[in-house]
């Protein structure tokens, strides 16, 4: 044996805890003396609905013919209490990313998919773009704590309204947009000082706890004269306990944000280590409405690392009545998840504010492809359903599904594969 | 004038009843508040509405024109995301008074809760009496005067707008990446002119400025060892 033989090279060893991610992130502290903004979220490896399987109808049920009968995908949100609820043909949504973390041509680009497909879109912290209410089918408004170009204008152009206390990628933290992207015009849209960092409220300065949000959303009722849905966007974490005050507040609908969720940026510490995956997340929300009896009064949203077709009909299995998705309606138009959307020189045109860059991206071809992927996802879960005897996506049932994984049955309390086996609280029909 | 006695009736009706009232008198007189919330959300038009007593939470949020005044005291958020016209508390607000408003005058003749002005956009807030804690905290623009004492971290983090102090201690105070500045010969005037208009004795020769520190990057601190201040982050 020669000695290169008997002493591996340092680089061909297995790292464990010191590995190169590791090393660098010690590197940059050291060197910096402080925490790491990234873009993106997290990348750790999370369970996923692909730890689920959808069980096919055979013998012991039909399955629907899936290119010659319908299966019914329209989806009604938040008719708990609002006189017009968001009604959407797909229960695919686009969730809430700002102008400011993306470009204006982004951000009217999915817009005008709403319109293609028939679904909504949210506007995300830092006002509403003109350019996205004019193009949207359905228009959700955000109201985040930091009111940032927020009115009773935004209010009044709104199908929905959304109230956030939490995001899935920094949940307990607000957003962060660094001042590479307070360009004059944003920095005039936010009224902030232009190039400056921005670290927004992470607590709305008008609602300092739950008994106070009954009031609040009492008060967007009589402003929206009752009719428009309001919804709460939690970050997943205490799910249980959180969605059952959401529930008192009087809201009509509950999206929960998973740890998988998307950001322009964050503290990479956050997005690794805050915060629960979307599916317990999504489990433990269903058992909370159900435990107060209000399941089918309460409209449940899901986000966070939804991909696919079949993430949206195994969460619809689950007890989600709709998904949003953000960092896949960008991918679609172009991103490349590089993780540095918060330096704000994204080659694609989506994330930055730079003139040039902005060009790249075709706005047109870029609705058209948002448009075509949310389409192709509806496809997907059409298919699944179909293979599972559904004729709506809103029937599937968590009797349909079976998990792959020791991790996912203990999580969700779906039976094991070939079981009827499940750890803790069964979740099946068992 | 005409006189609308709100007792028992829900917040829904009241505001509905006052929504109706403001386009057809421009005085309107409310009787039996009892606290309610949320009273006057979202009024527009250009009329008064006076009430004789005292309001809860959310007096006047979104409020739209109208000049409301309340002879008693008001709840938490007094004029939350306000827009235009006046709200002149005659006795003390709650905490966070005025959060996120955008336009108007919030006029408040006693004291005010900690948090006043809270990421607030636009507009005037007057507090006549002593504010607690935070007051203007994260800013983004609009006036804040307090002829009180201030309570601490008053301005933490404001990215633009001014707040006129006359406590002599508001050094010992101040929140972050603000500082203190002489009051200048135009804003003296401004001010002025509000007291003059809301008939407060006041001299304005007294005031001082608070303003963002920095037109940059702000400053935090996550980690404070006690023997030094290091650990700056920007």
């Amino acid at each position: 044996m020669t000695e290169k033989e008997r002493k591996p090279r340092a680089k061909d060893v297995q790292r464990g805890v010191w590995n190169p991610e590791t090393v660098a992130e010690v590197k940059y502290k050291a060197e910096m003396g402080k925490h790491r903004i990234r873009g993106c979220g997290s990348t750790k490896k999370y369970p996923t609905f692909d730890d689920l399987l959808i069980l096919p109808s055979q013998l012991s049920r039909l399955s629907i013919d899936t290119y010659r009968e319908d299966c019914k995908t329209q989806t009604v949100l938040g008719a708990r209490y609002a006189k017009k609820p968001l009604v959407v043909e797909t229960p695919i949504l686009i969730s809430g990313m700002s102008y400011g973390a993306l470009s204006k041509e982004a951000k009217t680009a999915m817009a005008r998919s709403t319109q293609i497909v028939g679904t909504s879109i949210n506007n995300g912290e830092g006002g509403l773009l003109p350019g996205e209410s004019e193009n949207s089918y359905k228009q959700v408004v955000q109201i985040t704590p930091s009111r940032m170009g927020f009115s009773l204008r935004n209010i009044e152009a709104a199908d929905a309204l959304e109230l956030i206390t939490g995001i899935g990628a920094k949940p307990g933290l607000a957003g962060h947009l660094m001042g590479n992207k307070i360009t004059k015009e944003i920095a005039e849209f936010r009224q902030l000082p232009e190039g400056i960092d921005l670290h927004s409220h992470p607590r709305h300065g008008d609602i300092f706890g739950a008994d106070d949000m009954v009031l609040k959303v009492e008060e967007l009722r009589d402003v929206t004269d009752y009719e428009i849905p309001i919804f709460v966007k939690i970050a997943a974490g205490r799910v249980r306990e959180d969605v059952k005050i959401a529930v008192k507040t009087g809201v009509d609908g509950i999206v929960i944000d998973g740890a998988e969720a998307g950001t322009g940026a964050a503290p990479v510490v956050a997005s690794t280590h805050l915060g629960i995956p979307i599916l317990p997340g999504l489990v433990q929300g269903v058992r909370a409405l159900e435990e107060m009896g209000v399941k089918d009064e309460v409209s449940l949203i899901v986000s966070g690392g939804i991909k696919d077709g079949a993430d949206v009909a195994k969460a619809l299995a689950l007890g989600a009545d709709a998904v949003a998705i953000g960092t896949g309606a960008m991918i679609a138009m172009g991103c490349v998840v590089c993780l540095r959307c918060h330096e704000g020189n994204c080659a694609y045109g989506i994330g930055t504010q730079d003139p040039e860059r902005r060009k790249r991206l075709d706005i047109d071809a870029a609705a058209k492809r948002v448009a075509n992927y949310i389409q192709g996802m509806t496809y997907e879960a059409v298919i699944l359903a179909k293979a599972a005897g559904k004729t709506a996506l809103a029937n599937m049932e968590r009797e349909d599904l079976r998990s792959l994984t020791l991790e996912a049955c203990a999580m969700t309390g779906v039976p094991l594969v070939g079981t009827n086996f499940t750890f803790t609280e069964p979740f099946g029909f068992f | 004038m005409v006189r609308l006695d709100i007792k028992g009736m829900s917040t829904r009706d009241v505001n509905r009843k006052l929504r109706e009232l403001i386009l057809q008198d421009d005085e309107i007189v409310v009787e039996n508040p009892h606290s309610v919330h949320n009273f006057a959300t979202a009024l527009k038009g250009k009329g008064t509405v006076t009430v004789e007593g005292s309001t809860g939470f959310y007096t006047g949020g979104f409020l739209q024109g109208p000049t409301a005044i309340i002879k008693g005291n008001t709840g938490w958020y007094t004029g939350d995301n306000m827009d235009a016209g006046e709200l002149i508390v005659e006795m003390n607000t709650g905490s966070n008074c005025g959060p996120s408003m955008a336009g108007g005058t919030i006029l408040v003749r006693g004291h005010s809760g900690s948090r006043a002005g809270w990421g607030m956009k636009g507009g005037n807030l007057i507090i006549c009496g002593n504010a607690g804690l935070w007051s203007g905290k994260m800013t983004l623009g609009g006036r804040i005067i307090i002829l009180g004492t201030v309570g601490r971290g008053i301005g933490e983090s404001m990215y633009r707008g001014i707040i006129h102090v006359l406590d002599p201690e508001v050094e010992d105070k101040l929140g972050g990446n603000v500082r203190v500045v002489p009051i200048d010969d135009k804003e003296k005037k401004e001010v002025e002119t509000l007291f003059k208009k809301y008939g407060i004795e006041q001299a304005v020769d007294g005031f001082r400025s608070i303003v963002p520190k920095v037109y940059g990057r702000h400053e935090y601190f996550l980690f404070k060892p006690t023997h030094q201040q290091t650990g700056a982050q920007s």
